[in-house]
C-alpha cells in the first residue's frame, strides 16, 4: 500500500545519500575550477588514490574506513599540491588545452601504474557496519554505511563551504577566481594560493574515494566514472561555484536513483550526460551559477 | 621547409605502399595499419584541433558511429562498401549535430562537450542490445575478402595519404586561413568577417568525414565490435594525443606522431602487459612539459634559427647624387 508513494521516496533518500559523495567530488573539481581555470582530468585517479590507500591501510591494521578517512586527505593534499608545484606551475599561461592534455596524461599514468602495483582485480571490503540498516516506518529503509558517510560528507563539504567564504585563503581564492590580473597586484601570493587550493580540491576527491571504499568495490579505473561525474556537476553548477557544485551533486544523485529506479540502472550515466549537454546548450552559465561562460 | 616536409612524407608514404610486398609477416602488417589508421585520424582531428585549435576529445563518436554504420547497414542487406559510405554519411550527420551544439561553446566547455556527446553515444550504443548487439556486439563484414591484411594496410596507408593532401591543400587554402584565424583569435576574426561558426563546422565534418571512414576500416578488420571498443573515451584521447604529440597544427606532425607513439606502445605492451597506456601518459606529459609544440613544431621552430634570415627590414642610405646634394645644400643655405 502507498507503494506509489513509498518506492520514490526511498529513491529519491538513496539519491541524497550518494549524491552528498558525489558532492564532495564536485565541490573539490570546482574549487581547483574556479582558481585555476583548468579541467582537472586526474580528479578521478586521485579518487582511486584515496581509495587505494585506504584499502591499503584497513588490510593492514583493519581500521574501518570511517576512521581513517582524514589520512586519505591529507595524503591526496600533498599528491595534490606537489602535481601543482612540479607539473602544473611550469606550464601556467600555455593555452588551457595543454593543462588538459597534461592532467590527462597524468591520470593515465596513475592509474596504469595501480594496475601494475595492484593488478585489475576487483577489491571490497568488509565491515561490520555494512549489514546494518536503518528502517523509518515500514517501507523506507537506509544502509548504515551509506548514512555515516553522508553525515561526514555533509560536515566537510559545509567546511570546504566556510574555508572558502570565511577564511582568509577563501578570500585570496575567490579574489584570483574574479580576476587572476589583479589579484597578485594585491598582494596575493597566486601560486602559493593555487597550489593549496589544487591540494584542498585533491584532498577532497581522495577524502571521497576512502568513504566510497566500503560501499562501492575497487579497481584502477573506478575513478573515470566519478571524473565524468563530476564535470557534469562542476558544469551543473556553474563553472567554478562551489556551492552550485554540492547542490549538483544532490540533483544529480538523486535523477540518476530515479533513473535507475524506473529505466534501469544502465542509463543512469547517459541521462547524467543528456542533462550535461541540455545544461551547456541552453544556460552555458551552469543552472546555480550566475557567471557567463 | 613545408616543401620539405611535404616531400618526406610523400617519399615515405610511397616506401610505405610497397611494405607488403617484402614478405612481411600478418602481425607486423596488422601494427603497421594501425599505425597508419591513427596517422589518418591524427590528420583528421587536427583540421579540428590543430589548425582551428578547438580540442575535441570526442572523436571516438565519429569513429565508432562510422563503425557501427558499416555493422548495422550491411546486416539490413545492403552491400559492404555502400555501408560504409552510409556509415560515413551517418557520421558527418552526427558532427553536424553535435558542432551546432558544442562550437557554440570555448575552451574547456567545448571540450567537456564533445566528451559528453561520445559518451552519450557508446551508453546508447551499449543499452539499446535491439539494434546494435550491446555489450554482446555485432559482426561487421570483411571488406577485402582477398588479400585480407595487405588490403587493409594499403587502405590505411592510401587513407593517410588522402588525408595529408587534404591538408596540405587547406592549410593553403583561404578556407584554411580561415581556420587558423580563428585559432588565433577567434573574436578578431569574427570582426573581420570570418563566419567562424561555418568554418568550424565545415572543419568538423571534413575530420568526422575521414574519422567514419577510419572508424569502419577498423572495425572490418576486427570483424567484431562493441561500444566500449569503437565509442570508448580512450579512442578520442588516443587520436588527440597522436596529434599533439607530433604537433598540432603541423602538416605531418600527426603522421610523426602516430609512428612515434604505436611504435612506442607496440615495444611496452610486452613489458608493461595490460598497462601499456602507461607510455602515453608518459609521452603526454613529456611532451607537454618539455615540448608543447609537439615534435614536428618543435624541431621546425628550432631548425627555424638557422633559415637564411629575411633581408635587412630597414634598407642601407644610399649615397646621395650630386644633385641632391646640390639641392640639399641649397635648402640650407
Amino acid at each position: 500500500m502507498l507503494n506509489w508513494f513509498y518506492i520514490p521516496l526511498q529513491g529519491i533518500i538513496n539519491g541524497l545519500l550518494t549524491g552528498a559523495l558525489y558532492a564532495l567530488i564536485g565541490m573539490g573539481m570546482a574549487l581547483i575550477f574556479g582558481v585555476m581555470r583548468i579541467v582537472n582530468f586526474a580528479h578521478g585517479a586521485f579518487l582511486m588514490i584515496g581509495m587505494y590507500a585506504t584499502y591499503l591501510l584497513f588490510q593492514a591494521t583493519g581500521m574501518s574506513p570511517y576512521y581513517q578517512f582524514p589520512l586519505a586527505g591529507v595524503l591526496l593534499f600533498f599528491v595534490g599540491y606537489a602535481t601543482y608545484m612540479g607539473l602544473l606551475r611550469p606550464i601556467r599561461g600555455q593555452v588551457d588545452f595543454m593543462v588538459i592534455l597534461l592532467t590527462m596524461g597524468l591520470a593515465l599514468i596513475l592509474t596504469d601504474a595501480a594496475q601494475l602495483a595492484f593488478g585489475a582485480d576487483y577489491h571490497q571490503i568488509n565491515i561490520p557496519l555494512l549489514s546494518k540498516n536503518i528502517h523509518i516506518g515500514p517501507q523506507i529503509s537506509i544502509n548504515a554505511p551509506w548514512l555515516v558517510s553522508f553525515g561526514i560528507a555533509v560536515v566537510l563539504a559545509c567546511a570546504l563551504y566556510w574555508v572558502v567564504t570565511q577564511t582568509m585563503f577563501g578570500r585570496a581564492a575567490r579574489a584570483i577566481a574574479q580576476n587572476p590580473y589583479a589579484a597578485p597586484l594585491m598582494g596575493i601570493n597566486v601560486n602559493r594560493v593555487q597550489a593549496i587550493a589544487f591540494g584542498i580540491g585533491s584532498a577532497a576527491a581522495g577524502i571521497s574515494g576512502a568513504l566510497l571504499l566500503p560501499v562501492f568495490y575497487l579497481f584502477p579505473e573506478v575513478g573515470n566514472q566519478f571524473k565524468l561525474k563530476s564535470f557534469v556537476m562542476v558544469v551543473l553548477g556553474g563553472m567554478g561555484s562551489i556551492q552550485g557544485a554540492a547542490i549538483a551533486g544532490l540533483v544529480l544523485g538523486v535523477v540518476e536513483s530515479l533513473t535507475s529506479l524506473y529505466w534501469g540502472n544502465e542509463w543512469a550515466l547517459a541521462v547524467d550526460f543528456v542533462l550535461f549537454i541540455l545544461v551547456l546548450s541552453l544556460k552555458p552559465s551552469g543552472i546555480f551559477g550566475s557567471q557567463r561562460a | 621547409m613545408r616543401k620539405w616536409q611535404l616531400l618526406i612524407a610523400v617519399i615515405f608514404l610511397i616506401a610505405a605502399l610497397f611494405v607488403p610486398l617484402f614478405g612481411f609477416t600478418d602481425y607486423t602488417l596488422q601494427i603497421l595499419f594501425r599505425v597508419f589508421l591513427f596517422a589518418a585520424l591524427g590528420l583528421a582531428w587536427n583540421l579540428v584541433g590543430g589548425y582551428t585549435g578547438q580540442l575535441s576529445l570526442g572523436h571516438a563518436a565519429y569513429f565508432g558511429v562510422g563503425a557501427y554504420g558499416l555493422a548495422l547497414f550491411s546486416k539490413l542487406g545492403i552491400s559492404a562498401w555502400s555501408s560504409v559510405l552510409l556509415g560515413v554519411g551517418l557520421a558527418v550527420i552526427c558532427a553536424a549535430m553535435i558542432g551546432k551544439v558544442s562550437f557554440r561553446l570555448r575552451g574547456p566547455y567545448f571540450a567537456l562537450c564533445t566528451i559528453a556527446f561520445a559518451e552519450v553515444l557508446r551508453l546508447v550504443a551499449k543499452n539499446l542490445p535491439n539494434v546494435t548487439g550491446g555489450d554482446v556486439g555485432v559482426q561487421v563484414p570483411l571488406l577485402f575478402p582477398h588479400s585480407t591484411i595487405r588490403g587493409f594496410y594499403w587502405s590505411g596507408v592510401l587513407l593517410t595519404g588522402f588525408a595529408l593532401a587534404l591538408s596540405a591543400w587547406i592549410e593553403r587554402s583561404r578556407f584554411g586561413y580561415y581556420l587558423m584565424a580563428i585559432r588565433e583569435d577567434q573574436d578578431t576574426a569574427l570582426s573581420v568577417g570570418v563566419n567562424a561558426a561555418r568554418c568550424k563546422l565545415w572543419a568538423l565534418l571534413i575530420s568526422a568525414a575521414i574519422t567514419g571512414l577510419g572508424g569502419a576500416l577498423y572495425a572490418s578488420m576486427f570483424l567484431f565490435i562493441v561500444p566500449d571498443q569503437v565509442l570508448a573515451m580512450d579512442i578520442s584521447t588516443e587520436i588527440a594525443i597522436v596529434a599533439m604529440l607530433g604537433g598540432a597544427g603541423t602538416l605531418i606532425g600527426p603522421l610523426v606522431g602516430s609512428v612515434v607513439l604505436e611504435s612506442a606502445a607496440e615495444i611496452f605492451k610486452n613489458i608493461f602487459k595490460e598497462a601499456h597506456l602507461l607510455i602515453y601518459g608518459v609521452l603526454i606529459v613529456v611532451v607537454v612539459l618539455f615540448m608543447p609544440e609537439g615534435i614536428v613544431g618543435t624541431i621546425s621552430s628550432k631548425l627555424a634559427w638557422f633559415k637564411k634570415a629575411p633581408s635587412a627590414p630597414f634598407a642601407a642610405p644610399v649615397p646621395a647624387t650630386a644633385e641632391e646634394e646640390a639641392q640639399r645644400v641649397a635648402l640650407n643655405k
